[in-house]
């Protein structure tokens, strides 16, 4: 199967990476032959029919800052979207970093993937948090397949799971921790009594949170995860501005104190309810499953038949989202027919 | 508020109308944000057609003739607005395309498509000069440019609607904030892969409906030359009212009638998000016209509107054979369907021997033709009758639904005239009746029925 992955950061590496090292197992449990016959990232591209090589490209990314630079096959300043229309590439992996602000140039490059028949496994939020029903459309209109597994939950599949709940059940409302990120910053507050800013830089040390982290800490991130998880699974058509957003900037360590002396913790919830989407710190049992440690996620669904079912895990992480971009091209392989 | 503002093609036929038109959204910029859009001026989407046409028929001088005639009318109207020159370029891309079609003797969906989208383009560019005469700063879009993308059924084609309502919000929010009043060209649009498409069945006001729709406006207005919707046709019954108010189910009902209402795939956009549309006249804009809106003005009259469709067919399939076998209705419709014949009425009685249809006057014969072929010769049917000289008469109201004795009023003041009634359907949506009558008392039972059942209504 010939892929294009467009983004050749943390995840996009490990996308390469994985790829190679399940070559066999990929082959024997499922017919599948992946090749990469094209990699964008934000400085150039390497196009090669034949399927580049995984070691050369990281390689020339490391040392020289693009895979433009790899021998033959790089080159530069051509426009990513272009680059998708004209590759022969049956599937466009588009894991570049999510921009919730502009999520515009990522938007050309899925419709580019989409017009051109290439089906898509994506993992960029920003295009999926505020166009999704156009893209889910656009994806139908022109009869290829469309998945974003890894953009929520990174790794683990919270996606997955609610899918698989709503077929045989009703999903009567979800409670969910999608943002490892101020989970570890509310996890530090509690355990080691600190501060809102002393946790937060803890965070930005350990590599958990970004130097401008308020995608993050404003429950912004968050919000599109919801946003994607209602669209994608749910059958809610939304988008961002639907959700009522509130983060953990700034949250009192008074109130967690206060918390803690009820038995409870303060978590930055990602709420669906029958009539409102909603993103705020609230107050949760701390014997509950969405007491979960450090960077993890939780997610929490409650069933009319089923009741509460939860999967914990963690939410981030290049080599754990390229599992989940993985799966998707697998089920892609399978739902196309194993004859391409 | 927010308004999105259609003119239609009477209304911006010349210079002196579009600026008319142009003063009529100065004027309501004082107050709210007004996105336009305009329909080409009368007539020129008949002579882009057969230009279209004369153009691979290589019939050069019925082809030079119109796009003469557009030549004309547009240069005109662009110097009557203080720049002749306006639409040289785009005639100039007219008469090339017309030599390529010519050349290759073909006129594909695609490229009749590409002829017809000049009319809407060329007047953009002119309502956006009277709008700058008036002090106005704006841009003309065409549809693609504004966000509209379609499917690639040429001539009709249907419009991605989530990626559109997306694209034209992204495009449009911003010009609307920045104090903008963008004109956007009606009826076009482009593929994904950016070719012109139209959008066919609804035209200029389904692009108005559906930039409605994208902007989340307040009301969309939609202009033309007439004063809004009529509880009858004027012509038949003098006294016929204007219909200050009426719900989205009645004039989608109207529209089916055959009433200058929209059409109910332009109405859907707005019908569907409970945007209300406001029809009035541009030669009369002080008047109120017609509000469509979630709900009509309930009180009184048990109807709203009689309709007439006069040029109607109806065929009547008979045969003892027919009785008890399941599928004959289904093999009836499935022929026509074959043929593209549009069915206007269907009425079949319970005994189950004999199925009326109404068609369209001109698609008769080509309906007789397939039932005949289809259903005689396997012995299905014994008989297809046809009656040449029908109408049909719909009673609309949504205050007749659930209300007991409509029907009985409707036939009884009808038989009054002596008219007789050959076939009759209502619809479940319990808003509206029809039947069917001799084409020459088709006249009589509308104002029969105008005076029952409308008559006495304060204004």
């Amino acid at each position: 199967m010939r892929i294009l992955l467009v983004g050749f950061g943390v995840v996009g590496r490990a996308v390469a990476k994985l790829l190679e090292e399940r070559r066999s197992e990929l082959y024997r449990n499922h017919g599948l032959m992946p090749s990469l016959v094209g990699v964008v990232d934000s400085k150039g591209a390497a196009e090669s029919a034949r399927g580049l090589d995984a070691a050369a490209l990281i390689e020339a990314k490391e040392k020289k800052g693009t895979v433009a630079a790899i021998a033959d096959h790089g080159f530069s300043g051509a426009d990513p979207a272009r680059i998708i229309a004209g590759s022969d590439a049956q599937l466009v992996i588009e894991a570049t970093p999510t921009v919730v602000r502009s999520p515009g140039p990522a938007l050309e490059r899925l419709k580019a993937a989409f017009r051109t028949g290439k089906h898509v496994v994506c993992v960029n939020k920003g295009p999926l948090a505020v166009a999704f029903p156009a893209l889910q459309e656009l994806s139908r209109h022109n009869r290829v397949e469309f998945r974003f597994s890894g953009a929520v939950g990174g790794g683990t599949p919270v996606l997955s799971l609610a899918q698989e709940c709503i077929r045989g059940d009703e999903v009567l409302s979800v409670r969910a921790i999608l943002n490892g990120t101020t989970n570890f910053i509310l996890w530090r507050m509690d355990k080691q009594g600190e501060d809102f800013d002393a946790a937060l830089k803890e965070a930005i040390r350990l590599g958990y949170a970004e130097a401008d982290p308020s995608a993050d800490v404003d429950g912004v991130d968050t919000a599109t995860k919801l946003v994607i998880l209602a669209n994608g699974v749910l059958g809610r058509p939304c988008t961002l501005s639907d959700v009522s957003v509130r983060g953990i900037r700034g949250l009192p360590r008074k109130r967690i104190e206060e918390a803690r002396k009820s038995g409870l913790v303060v978590k930055l919830i990602a709420e669906v309810g029958p009539d409102a989407l909603r993103v705020e710190p609230q107050e949760v049992p701390a014997d509950s499953p969405l007491n979960v440690p450090a960077n993890l996620n939780c997610l929490g669904l409650k069933l009319r038949t089923g009741g509460d079912v939860s999967l914990v895990g963690r939410g981030a992480g290049g080599p754990e989202t390229a599992t989940a971009i993985l799966r998707d091209v697998i089920d892609i392989w399978h739902s196309i027919g194993s004859s391409r | 508020m927010k308004l999105v503002m259609k003119f239609g093609g009477t209304s911006v036929a010349d210079a002196e109308r579009i600026r008319r038109c142009a003063q009529l959204v100065k004027e309501r910029l004082k107050t709210d944000r007004v996105v336009t859009v305009v329909s080409a001026l009368d007539g020129i989407t008949e002579d882009l057609l057969a230009v279209a046409e004369a153009a691979a028929a290589a019939n050069d001088p019925v082809l030079d003739a119109h796009l003469a005639q557009i030549r004309k009318r547009h240069q005109k109207a662009g110097a009557e607005l203080g720049e002749p020159e306006l639409l040289r370029p785009l005639q100039e891309q007219l008469d090339r395309l017309a030599l390529g079609i010519s050349a290759v003797g073909e006129l594909t969906p695609r490229s009749r498509d590409a002829v017809l989208s000049f009319g809407e383009r060329m007047s953009s560019l002119l309502f956006r000069k009277a709008l700058e005469l008036e002090g106005v700063k704006s841009k003309a879009l065409t549809g693609q440019e504004a966000g509209l993308v379609t499917d690639e059924t040429y001539g009709e084609a249907e419009p991605l609607m989530e990626l559109s309502l997306y694209q034209i919000a992204e495009k449009l929010k911003p010009a609307l904030e920045a104090g903008e009043a963008p004109v956007v060209a009606g009826f076009i649009a482009a593929t994904q892969h950016g070719v012109v498409t139209t959008i066919g069945r609804g035209g200029s006001d389904f692009t108005a409906t559906i930039l409605g729709a994208a902007i989340k406006a307040d009301e969309i207005w939609i202009w033309s030359d007439v004063d809004g919707l009529m509880s009858a046709d004027p012509k038949i019954v003098p006294g016929a009212r204007l219909l200050p108010r009426i719900s989205f189910a009645e004039a989608v009902e109207m529209g089916q009638f055959g009433a200058k209402s929209m059409h109910p795939r332009a109405l859907e956009p707005a019908a569907e998000r409970k945007i209300p549309v406001r029809m009035k006249n541009t030669f009369k804009p002080e008047g109120e016209g017609t509000l469509i809106a979630q709900e009509g003005d309930g009180a009184g009259a048990v109807a709203r509107a009689i309709l007439l469709v006069k040029d109607c067919g109806l065929i009547t399939v008979t045969g003892a054979a027919m009785i008890g076998r399941p599928g004959t209705a289904a093999r009836i419709l499935q022929t026509l369907a074959e043929r593209n014949i549009n069915i206007r009425m269907i009425s079949q009685s319970v005994s189950e021997a004999g199925l009326s249809l109404a068609v369209a006057g001109k698609q008769l014969q080509r309906a007789r033709g397939a039932l005949e072929s289809a259903l005689l010769r396997t012995g299905v049917a014994r008989h297809v009758q046809v009656d040449e000289e029908v109408a049909i008469v719909a009673v609309v109201g949504s205050n007749m639904r659930g209300m007991p004795g409509v029907a009985a009023r409707v036939f009884a003041a009808v038989a009054k005239k002596n008219v007789n009634v050959i076939a009759i359907a209502q619809g479940s949506s319990e808003i509206s009746i029809s039947f069917i009558v001799k084409r020459e008392a088709g006249a009589e039972a509308v104002r029969a029925l105008h005076e029952n059942l409308l008559a006495g209504v304060s204004e």
